[in-house]
Parts: structure tokens; C-alpha cells; sequence
């Protein structure tokens, strides 16, 4: 046992050996995609599947491999990575840094990577669920003409996820962010020839850009702030920062210029260094409420740059994690092939916006106002899908919503500063949704691509293995003991109860009730989808008599991920020693990623992070909750009404079930507010200003000007030699009466 | 003695016959022909100027014009027969190719 501990906590690769190879987890799948996507078409389908799957594998083995180095303990000492930022080698962390890669003035941005445990855990997600679900698509796409673009499209989809979570810095964040856009796009609109799918996949296209133009400005307003620090601050300041209080400012100033203001090291150090108020630190030159000197933001307070930025960091992954106001984009975009839903919607890329913020914790612990923001934008998402996936009959309709719903959940967590349990809820998460998902497609391949839920019904015998895991994963998002969903999801709510933000202490609260509602309603709606899918006769209506069970590249996914939906839950356990009392392991093992975060909070009293641990009475309250939901589902749907097709709603729901079904009318809604006012100014834009100032004066009026002075002109060259000699004429003519002029004069 | 002025005022109106003839006649070989009137106008005078300052410098430079009219006239006559001999005409209206 001793030893078997000993190897797992000795990593077989000397952590800053392989920190330097750390570029290779992105390069793999990169390249992957180039040669699927250039010589795709010749290399054959084998050879494509070969190389795509290939790839995402050797990633995940070096994401092992790193993950591994991250936890490396060889007598005794964790594996340590030396910054510039600070004295004390930051600790848990390996990370390179390959250069410069652009350096404007004073700005410079370098292509930095560090994994520490918050990525190390991502990236395992991102190539292990990534991994399943391409094996899954090598059977699912089989009869697809463009599987090798498809491919070529996963696989860049994957490189920019994983660049996205190994970045140091925004700006290569921000590369990542912008590449899983783009993916994503290629991939919703894979199928381009259908005019409503290729619709999808520009509508999240757009919607995306909205968010990404926010989290730009959030980026340019942190740099301001940044250097606005850089020049008003003072060594007293940096007394907070452990170490000496000089060599900490002269160390921050050096990594400024060694690794420019964006790298998250050098925010931590500034977000230690900025204490909240005055009584922290009386000597301090700069405090929240300090007001920037010079500059774009002079007069502006440090704290407030801070909120807002944070708020458009908030709208940024509003839009990329599909969170209310701009979730618009995800149910449409289960136009895409259902593996795609899988890979995006449930496990990468929606969660990038929870990443972000659990990466920039320690900036989010110093604004109350937009934690509690992120936590009421989470809340009112989270409801507001659940109620609309009350109604959907598309099976993937439900799921669509369900993620949206569960990432407002995640953003409940990440808002009240339960850190830990949001990534775990993003892990267990990407778990169980992307064993629905997989499951919803494999349902649809052996029904002949049917979707409504109310024309499938009796599955259960027909494809046990889709059957079993789908059980399993609805089993877990639902949240019944003792499936991972139910601990991620009462961490979340638990600490939403206990942790106070100042000044919204009644906020929280309130969240805590909404946030159990939100609970017992993903219950209902989960069971209601496995109800009509799987269980009672088969619907009447179904379009062939007998579903067929899938291959094995579909099953075998399924079934790795349920076992993955149920052992998770050892990661909510309370199994670690901790500071009080025991910790669950996740907590404990993501300490050293929040522990900047956790000082800052406990220093003033702004925040107050809860480590309480859950007690039975909560999990038993938590468990009924979710079983109300589902056994008032059940009860619906088995008994009294099993809503089969064409057998109508009972008189009091159907006007609500209209509403709901119509999603609310929040697309209407949209249409009516921004996309024809946005319409209308551009098509007065386009009479004004592109038909009558570009096309008729600049572009045609140059024509015309150009014409007739070149008519004009013709005259000048006739080729007509006595035309010339006129010419001539006339000037000798003028040269002689200038002559006689002058001699006159 | 005749003043100065009767031999320039003489060149000039030879000087203006000959313009007016190149600009107005559609004829190449009438338009040379004038173009030989101006260089005659333009002897006379040098002519006029040099017995007028007693010097022989105007005498050299009308004989430098005639050897130098008499080279362009056969030069030009050659073009004009090989413009002829090539599309029929002499009519410098329909000889506009200087445009091209």
C-alpha cells in the first residue's frame, strides 16, 4: 500500500523536464486537425479516425503525464515552480514559458503555459471526455460524407480548449476562448447544405462575439488598472504579499516586465496586494476605494474598475457559457451532430466561463457586488432553463436546457465563492451530461434520427446498454444518493447557504431556496425524458417498429462515463484532514489554487467563505428535494397522464405548456428589442450611407468623374498631327504676345 | 538701304502663309512644302539680322537650316511615299496613328 502510494505521488517524469514539453498537449491535436484536414479526403476513413482519435489519446496521456508533475511529492517537498512573481516558488504548479510572443510599448504578452490543479483537472476532463466522444463519433459518423472535415473540426476544437486552460495569461486565454468559438461554429453548422442548421451555427457565432467584445474590454480595463497600480502603489502595499514587502514590489515590477500585466500571477500578487479598506492596512498608498491618479481612468476608483470589469468578464461568459441574457444560442445549437452537443455543450467549451472565473478567484473575492451578480445571473439562468425543459419533447431540447440550466448552477457556486464545488460540478458535470448526450444519439441511431421523446417509449428492453447508462447519468444529474451529481450540486447549494457576502447576506439566502426549486425541477424534468424514452410501450407513432442497439465505439463511451458519473463522487467526500475538521478531497485538493482567494476573503469582511461541511440532516433534506421532483414526474407521467402523442394536455396546463414551449418567448423577445431595431438602423444605414454615399458619390462618382474628364481629355490626343501643330501654334502665339507685352511695358 | 523691318515684317507674313498651310491643307506633301516656307521665313530673317550687325553667324545658321530642311525633306518624303504605298492615301486626316 505504502509503496503503491509512493509511486502514485512520484511522478516518472522530472516535473521541470516535462514542464518544457508542455506546448506538445496543444500541438498534437493541432496537428491532428491539419492533417485531417488537408489530406483527409485522401487518407481514407480508417486512417482519419486513426489519426483523430490518435491524437486527442497522446494528449490525454501527457495531460496524465502533467497532471501527475502537478501532484509530484519525491521526498516529501510537492513539486514547485520558481515565478518571477514572488519569492515563495509558487507550489502545485508546473508551467513554461516559450518567449515573448508580442511586446507593444510597454505591453508584452508571452506565450506562457502552467498547469496547476485547477487546469491539471480540466485538461484530464477536456482529453479524456474529448477521447470518448471521438471514438464515439468514429461509429456515429460512419455514413457521413465529411467525416474527415468533422474530424479535422473536433480536433481544433480540442487544441483551442486546451489552450484556453493552459494559458497563463488573458491574452492567450482569450486565443483559446476565441478558438473554441470558432469550432464551435464549423461544428453546430457542420451539416451547411440544411439552411436551419447552418442558421444555428451562425447564431452562436454571433451571440459569442457579443460576450468576446466584453471580455476584451474587461481585458484592456484590467491592464489599465494594472499599470495604474504599478505606478501608485507602495511598498506598504505589498506587506500583505508574503515575504518582504520590498522585494515583493521590486519582484512585481520585474515580472511586469518580464511577463507583461496579464499574466495571472502577477494579477494574483496585485489582487494580494490590494487590500479592501484602510484598516487592513493603514499604510497603504492604494486601497479599493483609492482613486487612480492619472490616465484613461483617472478619478476612477481601483474597486470600481474592478467590478466593472468583472461584470464584463460576467458578460464574456455569459455569452460563452450560455447564461442568461445570452443562453440564446445553445438549444439551437443542437443542430450539429449529437457527439458535437456532447463535446461542447456538455464538457468543454460552456464551462470555460466557470474556469474563468474560478482562475481569476482572487480578483473576484474583492468585489462583493459582482459575486453576488454572478450569482443572481446564475440563479435566474439556471430557473428559467429548467422551466423551459419542462415542455420540450426533443430529446435533446431537454439536454440542451439541462446544461444551461446546470451551468447556472456552477455560476451560483462560482458567485458565492464555493470555488471548489463549481469545478466539481463542472467535472461531475461534463461526466454525466456527456453520457445523456452520447446516450440521446444513440437513442436517435437506433430509431432512425427521432427526436420527440413522445414518440420513442419502451427502450428499456431494446437497448439495454444505452438504457443502463442513461439510468445512471439521469440518476446523477437528478441528484439521488449516491451518484456525483448529488454531492457537486448540494456542495454548491450548501455553501450558497452558509457563505455571507457583505451587504447581500438576504441575497444568498434567498438564492439558497430559488437554488432548491431549481433542484426539484431538474428532477422532474430529467425523469419526465427517461420516463417517455425508456420506460411504458412503445409509442404507436415510433417511426420503425424496433430499435436496434449501437456498435460498440457507441456503447463503450456510455459506459465509461457512467462509472465516471458514479465514482466521482468520492471527489465531495469529506475524506481529508483539513483546518476544520475533515475537507472533502476536492476542496483539499484544489486548496493551493484558491488559497490566494481564501486569504483575501478572510482578511476584511467583505467575504466570508463557509468551510462547513455538509451533515446529514442537509443531505437527506437535499435528496428529498430531488426525489419530490422526480416521483411527481413519475407519478405524471406513468399514471396520470402518460402524455403520448397526440393525446392532449390536461385544460389547465396547456396555455402554460404553450408559453413554456415557446421557450417564453425570450427569442421573440430578442427579435422584437435588438435584432429589428438593429435591422432597422441598418437598413437606413444601408440606403444612407452604402446606396447613396459609397455606391452613388464615392464609388460611382468617381466613375463618372473619372469618364467625362477622360472625354474631355480625348480631345487632347487625336493622333491628328495638325491638332498638334494648332497647339503648338497657340502657344507661340501667347509666348509672342507675352513678349510683346513686356517689351511694351 | 531697305530698314530691317520690311525683311521681318515679309518674313513674318511667309512665316504665318506657311503655318496657316500646315494647320489648314490635308495634303502631306503641301504640308512639307509649307513647312519649307517657315524655315525660309525663319532664313530671311537670320539673313536680315546678320547683314544688319555685319557679322556672318545669321549666314552659317541659314545655311546649317537648308542642309538640315533638305535632309528632312527627303526623309520625310520617303515616309510619305511609304505611307502612300501602304494604305493609298496622303490625306494626313486619315493618317491619325500617332494616337494609338
Amino acid at each position: 500500500m505504502e509503496a503503491l502510494k509512493q509511486f502514485f505521488m512520484t511522478a516518472p517524469v522530472e516535473p521541470a523536464i516535462f514542464a518544457q514539453s508542455l506546448w506538445l498537449i496543444i500541438a498534437l491535436p493541432l496537428l491532428g486537425a491539419f492533417v485531417c484536414g488537408v489530406f483527409g479526403k485522401m487518407l481514407g476513413r480508417g486512417n482519419v479516425h486513426l489519426i483523430a482519435c490518435a491524437t486527442v489519446a497522446g494528449s490525454f496521456v501527457l495531460s496524465v503525464l502533467a497532471f501527475w508533475c502537478v501532484s509530484h511529492v519525491q521526498g516529501g517537498s510537492p513539486v514547485a515552480m520558481e515565478s518571477v512573481y514572488s519569492p515563495n516558488a509558487i507550489r502545485y504548479a508546473i508551467g513554461y514559458d516559450y518567449g515573448t510572443w508580442f511586446s507593444v510599448g510597454t505591453f508584452r504578452v508571452n506565450f506562457g503555459l502552467l498547469v496547476d490543479h485547477l487546469s491539471g483537472t480540466l485538461l484530464l476532463v477536456i482529453t479524456g471526455v474529448g477521447f470518448l466522444i471521438h471514438l464515439y463519433s468514429t461509429s456515429y459518423m460512419e455514413h457521413d460524407d465529411g467525416y474527415w472535415r468533422y474530424f479535422a473540426y473536433l480536433n481544433l476544437f480540442v487544441a483551442a480548449m486546451l489552450t484556453l486552460v493552459l494559458a497563463d495569461n488573458l491574452v492567450l486565454l482569450f486565443v483559446g476562448w476565441e478558438g473554441v468559438g470558432m469550432a464551435s461554429y464549423l461544428l453546430i453548422g457542420f451539416w451547411y447544405t440544411d439552411a436551419a442548421k447552418a442558421w444555428a451555427g451562425r447564431k452562436a457565432f454571433i451571440t459569442n462575439r457579443i460576450g468576446d467584445f466584453a471580455f476584451l474590454i474587461a481585458t484592456f480595463l484590467i491592464v489599465l488598472l494594472v499599470s495604474a497600480f504599478n505606478s501608485q502603489a507602495n511598498v506598504a502595499n505589498f506587506t500583505t504579499v508574503s515575504g518582504a514587502a520590498e522585494t515583493a514590489q521590486v519582484r512585481f515590477r520585474e515580472g511586469q516586465q518580464l511577463k507583461g500585466p496579464v499574466a495571472f500571477q502577477g494579477l494574483e500578487v496585485l489582487a494580494n496586494a490590494l487590500p479592501q479598506n484602510a484598516e487592513v492596512n493603514a499604510q497603504a498608498a492604494v486601497t479599493l476605494q483609492t482613486p487612480i491618479a492619472e490616465g484613461p481612468l483617472a478619478g476612477r476608483t481601483f474597486g470600481g474598475v474592478l467590478t466593472v470589469a468583472l461584470l464584463l468578464f460576467l458578460l464574456g461568459a455569459a455569452g460563452k457559457s450560455a447564461q442568461f441574457p445570452l443562453y440564446v444560442w445553445l438549444p439551437d445549437a443542437m443542430a450539429g451532430p449529437t457527439p458535437v452537443s456532447a463535446l461542447i455543450h456538455a464538457a468543454t467549451m460552456v464551462t470555460a466561463g466557470v474556469y474563468l472565473f474560478s482562475r481569476m478567484s482572487f480578483l473576484l473575492v474583492l468585489s462583493p457586488t459582482a459575486m453576488t451578480t454572478v450569482a443572481i445571473i446564475g440563479t435566474i439562468t439556471s430557473l428559467l432553463a429548467a422551466l423551459i425543459a419542462f415542455a420540450q419533447d426533443d430529446i435533446k431540447k431537454v439536454l440542451a436546457y439541462s446544461t444551461v440550466s446546470q451551468l447556472g448552477i456552477m455560476f451560483m457556486g462560482v458567485g458565492a465563492g464555493i470555488f471548489w464545488a463549481a469545478v466539481l460540478h463542472l467535472v461531475t458535470h461534463a461526466f454525466f451530461k456527456a453520457c445523456l448526450f452520447l446516450g440521446a444519439g444513440s437513442v436517435m441511431h437506433g430509431n432512425a434520427d427521432e427526436t420527440d421523446i413522445k414518440k420513442l417509449g419502451g427502450l428499456r428492453h431494446e437497448m439495454k446498454w444505452t438504457w443502463g447508462t442513461f439510468l445512471v447519468a439521469t440518476l446523477a444529474i437528478t441528484g439521488i444518493v449516491p451518484l456525483s451529481g448529488f454531492f457537486s450540486k448540494d456542495a454548491i447549494f450548501h455553501g450558497l447557504h452558509h457563505n455571507h457576502l457583505h451587504g447581500y447576506e438576504s441575497v444568498t439566502h434567498a438564492l439558497y431556496y430559488v437554488g432548491l426549486l431549481i433542484a426539484a425541477s431538474t428532477a422532474f424534468y430529467m425523469s419526465r425524458a427517461y420516463l417517455l424514452t425508456f420506460e411504458g410501450k412503445r409509442s404507436p407513432e415510433a417511426k420503425i417498429a424496433h430499435a436496434h442497439e449501437s456498435a460498440w465505439q457507441m456503447t463503450l463511451p456510455l459506459v465509461v462515463l457512467a462509472v465516471l458519473s458514479v465514482v466521482a463522487l468520492v471527489y465531495a467526500l469529506p475524506l481529508m484532514p483539513g483546518r476544520n475538521g475533515p475537507q472533502p478531497v476536492m476542496e483539499n485538493f484544489l486548496g493551493p489554487v484558491f488559497a490566494s482567494a481564501e486569504r483575501i476573503a478572510g482578511r476584511a469582511d467583505l467575504v466570508k467563505l463557509d468551510h462547513s461541511v455538509p451533515g446529514l440532516g442537509d443531505y437527506v433534506f437535499a435528496w428529498l428535494v430531488a426525489l419530490a421532483g422526480g416521483a411527481v414526474s413519475a407519478f405524471l407521467y406513468m399514471k396520470y397522464f402518460p402524455a403520448q402523442a397526440g393525446k392532449p394536455a390536461p385544460a389547465f396546463a396547456r396555455s402554460v405548456r404553450r408559453f413554456t414551449q415557446n421557450k417564453f418567448y425570450v427569442d421573440e423577445a430578442y427579435e422584437f428589442l435588438v435584432i429589428r431595431p438593429v435591422k432597422n438602423v441598418s437598413g437606413i444605414l444601408y440606403k444612407l450611407v452604402d446606396t447613396l454615399l459609397i455606391d452613388t458619390v464615392a464609388v460611382r462618382g468617381t466613375a463618372w468623374v473619372t469618364a467625362r474628364v477622360g472625354s474631355a481629355l480625348r480631345y487632347v490626343q487625336t493622333g491628328d498631327a495638325q491638332g498638334y501643330a494648332a497647339v503648338m501654334a497657340l502657344a507661340l502665339l501667347g509666348g509672342a504676345v507675352y513678349a510683346l507685352i513686356q517689351v511694351l511695358q | 538701304m531697305v530698314p530691317i523691318s520690311y525683311y521681318l515684317i515679309l518674313a513674318a507674313a511667309l512665316f504665318c502663309l506657311g503655318m496657316f498651310g500646315v494647320l489648314i491643307r490635308r495634303n502631306a506633301l503641301v504640308v512639307f512644302m509649307c513647312v519649307e516656307l517657315m524655315l525660309n521665313a525663319a532664313n530671311l530673317t537670320f539673313l536680315a539680322f546678320a547683314k544688319q550687325n555685319g557679322n556672318l553667324t545669321g549666314h552659317v545658321s541659314a545655311f546649317f537650316v537648308i542642309a538640315v530642311a533638305a535632309a528632312e525633306a527627303s526623309i520625310g518624303l520617303a515616309i510619305v511615299i511609304a505611307v502612300f504605298r501602304s494604305r493609298g492615301t496622303v490625306n494626313i486626316d486619315e493618317i491619325r496613328t500617332m494616337k494609338h
